[in-house]
Parts: C-alpha cells; sequence; structure tokens
C-alpha cells in the first residue's frame, strides 16, 4: 500500500465549494479559525416512484420532500466548550438529529438518534389476511379479491456516549444504544412454497463501558460490552381459509450476551511494542419455546426452554519490532474458543432421514499466527515477507462420527482444518511521481477426514467452508502523479483457488476465479476546472459439480452438471467541478454500472430414474441477468452573500434489469401456489426518475 | 501592520501558483521590522503563524483540498482550553533550519512533513499521532494490516480543518475507495448495506485502526454482524453450521448481484455444501407456469428459502424432520 492521495472526487470538491470561497474573500484570523455552522432548508421532488433506488434512502415514493440539514457548532474558547447540534435529512424516514455537550479534556456527552428504512421493491398483490400480526390466513380459494401491499422494516436507533476524563492518562466512557425495528418482511410458509410475511417488532439494546489508561508507554483498556435482543413475538401461526395446512413459524427468540474485555499495550522502545487482549464472552437464549405449548406438536420428553449457551473466550499476543536498522517485524498469535455449552436433548425422533434428531450445537477452536517482516531496500523499495498459519478445532459435544447428533448431518464436516498462507510483497513509497506495490498471496487450506452424513449421496461433497483449497493471488498498484495537476491510479488483482476433489468425493465447487482492474485518473484544468474519472471492471467465475438422484430410488443417479457461474461488473465515474464565476460553482457526476450473471450448465442425464431432460419438465434454462444503474448528478451553489448560498440540484436516475427472480419463463408475474389465492410478485423492471431540488444555506460562526 | 498583512494576502491570491513562496519570501524582510509576532491560535505558535497567518495560502485546487494552517483553530487540535492540546512544534518537530530560514528562496522543509509527496517516513509521521492517540482502540494499530502496511494516519485523516471526512459517514468511502477498489465496485451492485446512501460508513463494522482480523469493530466476523443483526445470534434449537461459524461463508457484506447480500443466487449457494437426493440436487430452471414442486423452484421467487425460510436456525420444538432443514 502506498501512501497516495489522490482523491475521489466529490467531498473534497463539496468543501472547497462550501468553505474554499474564503480564499478569494476576505481573510480574517477568526473566520478562519473559529468553528463555523451552517443551516439549510429546501424542497425537493421525485418524478416517478423509485422502489429500487430508494430501498434505503427513504425517498421511494414520488412526490416532494423536505430538505433540512444542519451542523451547529460552538465553542467557548476560554473553556474549551464545545456545544453541537446536527441535523440530516429531517424532510425523509431515514432523518439523524444529534446533540452534543464536551468540555474538551474534561467530559462530553453525546446523544444521537437515527431512522433507517429498507423497503422491498416489489410490490404483493395478495389476499393473504393477518399481514403484520402472528396469525396469517392464506386464502384457498382460486380467485380472491386481492390487494398491493407493500412490505419493509424501520430502524429507529437512540445513540448515547458519556465520557469522563479522569486525569490526563485516564478515561472513562459508556456508549447505551438502543434499537426498535419495525415492519413486515417477505417470508414463507415452510411446509409449502407459499406466501408468507413475517411481523417484525423486536428491540436491541447495547451498553459497553470502558476504561482506559493511555501513557506514553503503556496503554490499557477494559471494560464491559453487554447486547440484548427482545422479540415481541416468538411464533407465527400460518393456515389456509380451510383451515387446514397449519405451519407453526417460530421466530428469533430474545437473546443475550455479556463480555469483559481487557486490551493492552506496552512500548519498550520507539520501535519495540507489545501487545495483548483478552475476551470473555457468554451468550445465552433461554425464552421459553413457544412451540411447546401446542398440544401434540412437540415430543413429551422435549425441553421446553433451550437453556442455550456459548462462552467464548479470547487470548491474542501481538509484538512488533526492528531487530536491524532496516528490519521490521510483525508478529501476532491468537486463540479463540467460542464452546457450546448447551445441553443437547432430543427434538425429533420421527420423519425421514435421521429419525432422531437433536439440537445441534457447534464449537469452533481456532489457533492462529503471523509473522510478517519488512526489509527496507534502495530507492525506497521494500520487501515484505508474511506467513500466516491457521489450526481450527471444529467438534460437536456428542458424538463419535458413528453416533449421536454427529450422524444427524446432510452434509460432511470436519473436526480439523489447517491453513498456512504466504505473502510476498515489493513495494516502492516515498518517491515523487510513482509509487507502487506487486504482491502475491498463495494459501492452502487441508483439514481432517471427513466424517459421514446420513445418507450416501449427502456424502459426496466437499462443502466450499472446508473443503481442501488452494489460492492463489496476484496483486498490483501503481499510483503516477507527474503533476500537481495529473495523477493516473492503476489497480489489477488476480485470484484463483482449486477446490479438492476426488472419484469418492466429486461433487461442489471445482474452481474459480476472480480478476479486478480499475483505472483512476485526475486533471486539474485550471485552478478553476478539474475533472476526475474511473474506470473498472470485474469478474468472478466459478465452476460447481452437481449430482442429482431419484428421490424413490436414492442410487439411481438421474443427472451430473457442471455449472460455469459468472458475475461481471462494469462501471464509470466521471465528475466535474467548475467555479463559473467568484459566487457561482457548479459540478456534475455521472456514475454508469452495468452487472451481468450467468448460469450456463453442463449437463449428463445418465438415464436412470425419471427426470430425464436436461431441466426437469415445466422449466426453462435460467436466462443471462443484466442490471443497469445510472445516476447523473448536477448541482450549482451560487453565494448570495458571505453567509449564504443558493444551491440547486438535478439528478437523473435509471435502473434497468432483466431479472427473472419473480418472473416466469414467459416474462409474467412469478405467482405463489396452485391451488391458493394466487399472490403476485410485481416487479418493475425499467425505472426511471428525476429529482429536483432547492436548498437556501446559512452559515454562520 | 494589517495593512501590511492584507497585502500579502492579496499578493497571495493573486500570485496564484507561486502563493507559499511569496508568502514565505515576502515577510523576510518586515519581519526585522515588527514587533515579535504574537500567537495566533495555539500556545507559542507565533513563530510559526508569523509566516504562516491568513495571507498564507497553499495552492488550493478543486481536487486537492489545501487547508490553510490557521483553519486548526476550527479542530479539536485548536483548542487551547484543554491542556492536552499539542503545539506546531509537536506534530512538526522543532524545525530549526525551517525557522531558521532567511532570505530568498524556499525554506528547508520542517522537521516532519505530513503533506502528499513528503519524504518524512511513515513511521516518523504516525509517531507524532501516536505520541498522543496510541490508546483505546489504536492500542494494537502497529498490528493491525493498515499500521503494518506502512499507511500514514494523514493518508486518511486531514488534520487542519474541521472537516476530515473520514470521520464524516456521508464522505467516508471517498477515501477509503482510494485504495479498496473492489469494495467500491461491490458496493455499486443492487444488493448492498446503506453505504452509498450515507446511513452506514466503512467505520460501521470496521476499525481501521484494529487488529481484529479483517480490522472489524468486534473480534469476529459474526460479533460484528450481531451488533446489528441480533436475531441471527440464537444459539437456536436448530442451528444452519455455516450461520453459527461465519456469516461470510454465505453472504458478501459488501454488496452483491443477488438478494440480501448472498454470494451467489439458490440453489447454487445451497449446492456449495449440500449433495442429496431428490430436489436439492436439482437443475434449476424457470417455470412456465404455476407450480409447488420443490424441484422446480429452487432459483425463482426466494429459491430454496421459498421453504427453507428460517434458514438462520429454528426455535422450533416440533416433532417433524421438517424443522431440522429450517422450515419451521
Amino acid at each position: 500500500m502506498t501512501h497516495t492521495t489522490f482523491k475521489l472526487t466529490t467531498l473534497a470538491t463539496a468543501l472547497l465549494l462550501a468553505y474554499g470561497q474564503g480564499f478569494a474573500q476576505e481573510l480574517d484570523v477568526a473566520e478562519l479559525s473559529k468553528p463555523s455552522s451552517s443551516v439549510s432548508l429546501g424542497v425537493g421532488n421525485w418524478s416517478a416512484k423509485r422502489p429500487q433506488q430508494g430501498i434505503h434512502d427513504g425517498m421511494r415514493d414520488n412526490g416532494a420532500y423536505g430538505l433540512f440539514d444542519a451542523d451547529i457548532v460552538k465553542r467557548d474558547d476560554a473553556t474549551g466548550t464545545w456545544m453541537t447540534f446536527t441535523a440530516r435529512s429531517l424532510g425523509t424516514t431515514t432523518r439523524e438529529l444529534g446533540a452534543g455537550y464536551e468540555r474538551q479534556g474534561d467530559c462530553a456527552a453525546n446523544l444521537r438518534y437515527n431512522e433507517l428504512t429498507r423497503d422491498n421493491p416489489y410490490t404483493f398483490n395478495t389476499a393473504t389476511q393477518g399481514i403484520g400480526t402472528t396469525t396469517l390466513t392464506t386464502i384457498s380459494a382460486a380467485n380472491p379479491a386481492r390487494s398491493e401491499v407493500t412490505l419493509g422494516t424501520q430502524r429507529k436507533k437512540f445513540d448515547l456516549d458519556l465520557v469522563k476524563h479522569i486525569s490526563p492518562e485516564l478515561k472513562f466512557a459508556i456508549n447505551f444504544k438502543q434499537e426498535t425495528k419495525d415492519g413486515t418482511r417477505q417470508w414463507g410458509r415452510g411446509g409449502a412454497a407459499e406466501f408468507s410475511v413475517e411481523p417484525i417488532d423486536a428491540r436491541t439494546r447495547q451498553i459497553e463501558a470502558t476504561l482506559s489508561h493511555t501513557g506514553k508507554q503503556l496503554q490499557l483498556s477494559g471494560g464491559y460490552y453487554g447486547s440484548w435482543y427482545d422479540n415481541a413475538n416468538s411464533l407465527v401461526t400460518t393456515a389456509l381459509s380451510t383451515g387446514a395446512g397449519i405451519y407453526y413459524l417460530t421466530l428469533p427468540l430474545d437473546n443475550q450476551a455479556h463480555q469483559l474485555f481487557l486490551d493492552g499495550g506496552y512500548s519498550f522502545t520507539p520501535t519495540t511494542r507489545g501487545t495483548f487482549k483478552v475476551q470473555y464472552s457468554r451468550a445465552t437464549q433461554n425464552e421459553h419455546l413457544a412451540t411447546a405449548d401446542i398440544a401434540g406438536l412437540a415430543l413429551a420428553t422435549a425441553p421446553t426452554n433451550l437453556n442455550g449457551r456459548i462462552d467464548t473466550t479470547l487470548y491474542q499476543l501481538g509484538l512488533t519490532a526492528r531487530p536491524l536498522r532496516d528490519l521490521s517485524v510483525v508478529a501476532s498469535l491468537r486463540y479463540r474458543n467460542e464452546d457450546d455449552k448447551t445441553p443437547v436433548a432430543t427434538y425429533v425422533t420421527t420423519g425421514a432421514g435421521p429419525t432422531i434428531v437433536h439440537n445441534t450445537p457447534y464449537n469452533y477452536k481456532t489457533l492462529a499466527g503471523k509473522l510478517e517482516g519488512t526489509y527496507q531496500l534502495p530507492e525506497n523499495f521494500s520487501l515484505i515477507a508474511g506467513l500466516d498459519l491457521s489450526n481450527q478445532d471444529r467438534t460437536l459435544p456428542v458424538g463419535n462420527l458413528v453416533a449421536g447428533t454427529d450422524t444427524e448431518r446432510f452434509v460432511p464436516f470436519r473436526a480439523g482444518l489447517d491453513e498456512t498462507t504466504y505473502r510476498l510483497q515489493l513495494r516502492r513509497a516515498l518517491s515523487d511521481t510513482v509509487n507502487g506495490s506487486v504482491a502475491y498471496l498463495q494459501g492452502k487450506r487441508k483439514g481432517s477426514a471427513y466424517s459421514g452424513t446420513e445418507a450416501t449421496q449427502s456424502d459426496q461433497i466437499n462443502p466450499i467452508h472446508i473443503a481442501d483449497r488452494t489460492r492463489n493471488k496476484w496483486r498490483l498498484s501503481a499510483d503516477w502523479m507527474p503533476s500537481e495537476a495529473f495523477s493516473l491510479q492503476v489497480n489489477v488483482e488476480a485470484a484463483k483457488d482449486e477446490y479438492g476433489n476426488d472419484a469418492a468425493r466429486p461433487y461442489g465447487l471445482r474452481d474459480g476465479t476472480s480478476n479486478l482492474y480499475s483505472l483512476d485518473a485526475s486533471y486539474a484544468i485550471s485552478r478553476n476546472w478539474q475533472v476526475t474519472g474511473w474506470l473498472s471492471h470485474d469478474n468472478t467465475r466459478a465452476n460447481q459439480y452437481n449430482a442429482r438422484w431419484q428421490q424413490a430410488a436414492p442410487n439411481n443417479l438421474e443427472a451430473q452438471r457442471t455449472t460455469h457461474l459468472t458475475d461481471a461488473e462494469d462501471a464509470l465515474g466521471l465528475g466535474v467541478r467548475g467555479k463559473v464565476s467568484g459566487a457561482f460553482n457548479v459540478g456534475a457526476d455521472l456514475q454508469w454500472t452495468e452487472t451481468r450473471a450467468e448460469y450456463p450448465s453442463d449437463i449428463t442425464v445418465t438415464g436412470l430414474g425419471t427426470t430425464l431432460t436436461p431441466y426437469p419438465a415445466g422449466n426453462n434454462a435460467l436466462p443471462n441477468i443484466r442490471n443497469q444503474i445510472v445516476t447523473l448528478k448536477l448541482f450549482g451553489v451560487y453565494a448570495l452573500d458571505k453567509n449564504s448560498d443558493l444551491r440547486v440540484d438535478l439528478i437523473h436516475e435509471r435502473w434497468k434489469t432483466n431479472d427473472w427472480s419473480w418472473l416466469f419463463a414467459d416474462g409474467s408475474p412469478f405467482t405463489y401456489g396452485t391451488a391458493t389465492d394466487g399472490t403476485q410478485v410485481l416487479s418493475n423492471p425499467k425505472q426511471t426518475s428525476n429529482f429536483i431540488g432547492a436548498r437556501y444555506i446559512y452559515k454562520f460562526q | 501592520m494589517k495593512a501590511l498583512l492584507t497585502l500579502f494576502a492579496v499578493i497571495g491570491i493573486i500570485g496564484m501558483s507561486s502563493a507559499p513562496a511569496v508568502a514565505a519570501d515576502a515577510p523576510a524582510p518586515a519581519a526585522e521590522k515588527k514587533e515579535p509576532a504574537k500567537d495566533l491560535i495555539l500556545k507559542g505558535d507565533a513563530k510559526c503563524t508569523g509566516c504562516h497567518d491568513e495571507a498564507d495560502v497553499p495552492k488550493p485546487t478543486m481536487l486537492e483540498l489545501h487547508p490553510q494552517v490557521l483553519n486548526i483553530g476550527k479542530t479539536k487540535h485548536g483548542t487551547v482550553a484543554d491542556a492536552r492540546t499539542p503545539t506546531c512544534t509537536a506534530c512538526h518537530g522543532e524545525s530549526e533550519k525551517h525557522l531558521a530560514h532567511k532570505g530568498s528562496g524556499k525554506p528547508p522543509k520542517p522537521d516532519t512533513v505530513f503533506s502528499m509527496r513528503t519524504q518524512t517516513p511513515v513511521e516518523t509521521r504516525n509517531a507524532a499521532c501516536l505520541s498522543c492517540h496510541q490508546g483505546g482502540n489504536r492500542i494494537g494499530w502497529q498490528l493491525s494490516k493498515h499500521g503494518s502496511q506502512d499507511v500514514a494516519c494523514t493518508s486518511c485523516h486531514q488534520i487542519h480543518t474541521a472537516q476530515d471526512r473520514v470521520r464524516d459517514k456521508t464522505a467516508q468511502t471517498e477515501v477509503c475507495f482510494t485504495c479498496h477498489k473492489e469494495q467500491r465496485a461491490q458496493m455499486a451492485r443492487v444488493s448492498h448495506h446503506p453505504v452509498p446512501e450515507g446511513k452506514m460508513a466503512c467505520s460501521s463494522c470496521h476499525n481501521v485502526h484494529g487488529d481484529n482480523p479483517k480490522q472489524l469493530v468486534k473480534s469476529s466476523v459474526n460479533d460484528t454482524c450481531y451488533t446489528c443483526h441480533m436475531e441471527k445470534r440464537g444459539p437456536f434449537v436448530h442451528n444452519h453450521q455455516p450461520v453459527s461459524e461465519d456469516c461470510s461463508i454465505c453472504h458478501q457484506a459488501h454488496g452483491t448481484t443477488a438478494a440480501n447480500l448472498l454470494k451467489s443466487r439458490t440453489p447454487f449457494l445451497c449446492q456449495e455444501c449440500h449433495s442429496h437426493s431428490s430436489h436439492p440436487g436439482q437443475t434449476p430452471g424457470q417455470p412456465t407456469t404455476r407450480t409447488t414442486s420443490t424441484s422446480l423452484l429452487g432459483a425463482i421467487g426466494r429459491g430454496c428459502l421459498n421453504c427453507h425460510t428460517n434458514i438462520h436456525g429454528s426455535n422450533s420444538s416440533q416433532n417433524s424432520a421438517t424443522v431440522g432443514r429450517f422450515r419451521r
């Protein structure tokens, strides 16, 4: 990594536009050195709905929105007391407010409030009753009256910081957060591939209290972190309007975690430093299981409370040193043990596959070490060599690969994983015009013997996260800055993963590659006009090998398939900033992004079984998916006087997709079920909207 | 003197690209006549602000904001009532040769320079910051990926400005994407955290000064995710193994083309681990008409999650084989 300082347009420019006029105006010490404030008020209008682009910004619907932002900062210089007030997006459902008091070096209190929406981009045409509640009814009639429904959630968070400097070296801080999340989320009925909606009504609380000592040589930071999740609901009952097809869907239950932590560091010399980290956490989930109250649903012997408990311990040691003038070394050792101590009980004694099913606690014990050396070479070059080692024990608390919970899996398991990674990098920095680095990484992951699963077919795959893997990765980056006015940055990354397989275990991901190419440039045409641009292309490809066996006769292999998965993206960004006159600044930003996803498959039909066609009867092959987003933003800021500006923003936004996720092969909307209400999911593949906004900005000190 | 300073200011502005030289050169003869300079912002800053005053206008361009030296007064570093507030030389060194320069020509650089083309080693620059800021969540800085890769504090932070953009969540990505191009591309994809919308920032999940894996704010991926997605923490009656291990086995938090930040669409994602008779091994396709067949719905709608709806874990104690498969 270099110390390049190429900057990507907007904020630096915006800051200069906002404050840089001072360079051309009266220069005054107070103006330059006293905190500044601003308040802006205006109105904007979106011309059309933006279901896709408006998922998070609270402006999904067309129409007018208030634009009100404030950033008020006051300081009493005599006492070093700061008073702040911030407001953002007050005219939308993603508003933020903050107020702060700080007597610098003594104490501080900050209170923040913010909202965040996540609106589902689709519209649901449904007759389902009870949406938003814990009792849902799916209408069984063929064509009942339906209405359009939109789904989404909103978070509202309060965040309080309290800080007290007990002495110049000792600080006590408390942070408390409370967030509520309400709304609805698209779901499934579980027992059938039918439409359902999860009611969201939950609250989280987090508190972190930290006592920190910061000395010249010794630093310590220790404290307590607690977090609580409270869900107002624990069970949803869904049924058909006929009264049949009752499915009880469970929700996340109340849980909590408590952690004690201590971090420390000691600088033995200016170049030799040791650090440590110790954490102990206990997470529990002990709410009553709602399904235990439904007559005949659970085993009489099944627990009515999970009594879940996970204890996690972490120990970490680190050392940085410079044993030779030109050689610096970084080393660390980390041990983390996530021990699920939940008691194991029998919950299921019926059904196909494993006939007995327990709850499934997992343990992970990881020891990881890192050693890295940097050697300074002539001409500002440096050579970096690194070695990372990881050893993980992954165990189930019951079973011996023959009996107990260990035989109840649908996916093979490995009790141990080892990974070794070598890194080599050549870097040049501190040059006047050219900086850059080239890096190579090779990682090898191997594991212990696979344990079996409950079915032969399930045991023929190499699961992606535990499969043997060899990873090779290259990275090249270079910055060229021949003058103050012009800079160019190039990045190239290439990686390849190869996954282990053999004749007895042939399925799973075989290999994958990823590539990234990016080019960034900036040019200052004059002091008043500057342009920036960037271009990037990346792609990820993977070859995945799978098989299908007949359900009625699992030994009958019906087909084998290699899918060549591709995700690719091209993106372009252009920016221009200009000063038309001393009082009038303009700017424009264009961003164009296109992503492509492809799913071509090579299929070998074996002739066994009953489903012999490449795609099961009634299906067509998956087409490629292309998404395109274009956003053009224009703005102009006119200084009405020294303290006030008028800003106008224009945005043109265009979203286009041929995503088939919610479409039948003929392009008609996906419709749930065959004998139920016919809930349809309506997507809008082309969305174009324009925004115009004007605001008055008042600046003061 | 005020008139003289104003004159320097005008010269500084008109002089455009040669502004620093003009400002630096011109005061020398005048300085011999004027009274000892007074501190403008910081204690003992007169020896610096005698030249680097309100007339000292570095070459600003719109691409790279060069804040004025006096802008330090707008910041915490310019609040002199706080006894901890440093002086100019606390960060830039005593710089005796720089201060002793007389006459025309560019003076020697100060001892510690933080600008773009500085020859001051990163370790020296960072030492100036760490002499006060080594505590708290920066205890592990030297072991962090950034720290061990010679990233300077001032590669990301601007000190002489009230608007340090890397500390503004609506603008932070502009700084991070300077190096992290892959994440810039991913954030532009259809499924992403609300970072481009300015509702989250990179630092919502990453402590870029820390030595946790992937420089996360918590000691593991899952513990970081749980700070906002605590409903996934469980433990559940029926845990989905990769969920309990690492959220990033299935999710790419920076952005994906598949919904819900999934690395791949179902059933391909699920078939990375699941091999089984019947529909789990299906060849996915696009249905031509309404269906309830699980063999036909692996890719459409919510894919495998049409039925396996509680994929993060189930709290059902129902005596049914379906619960262990996250359908209840």
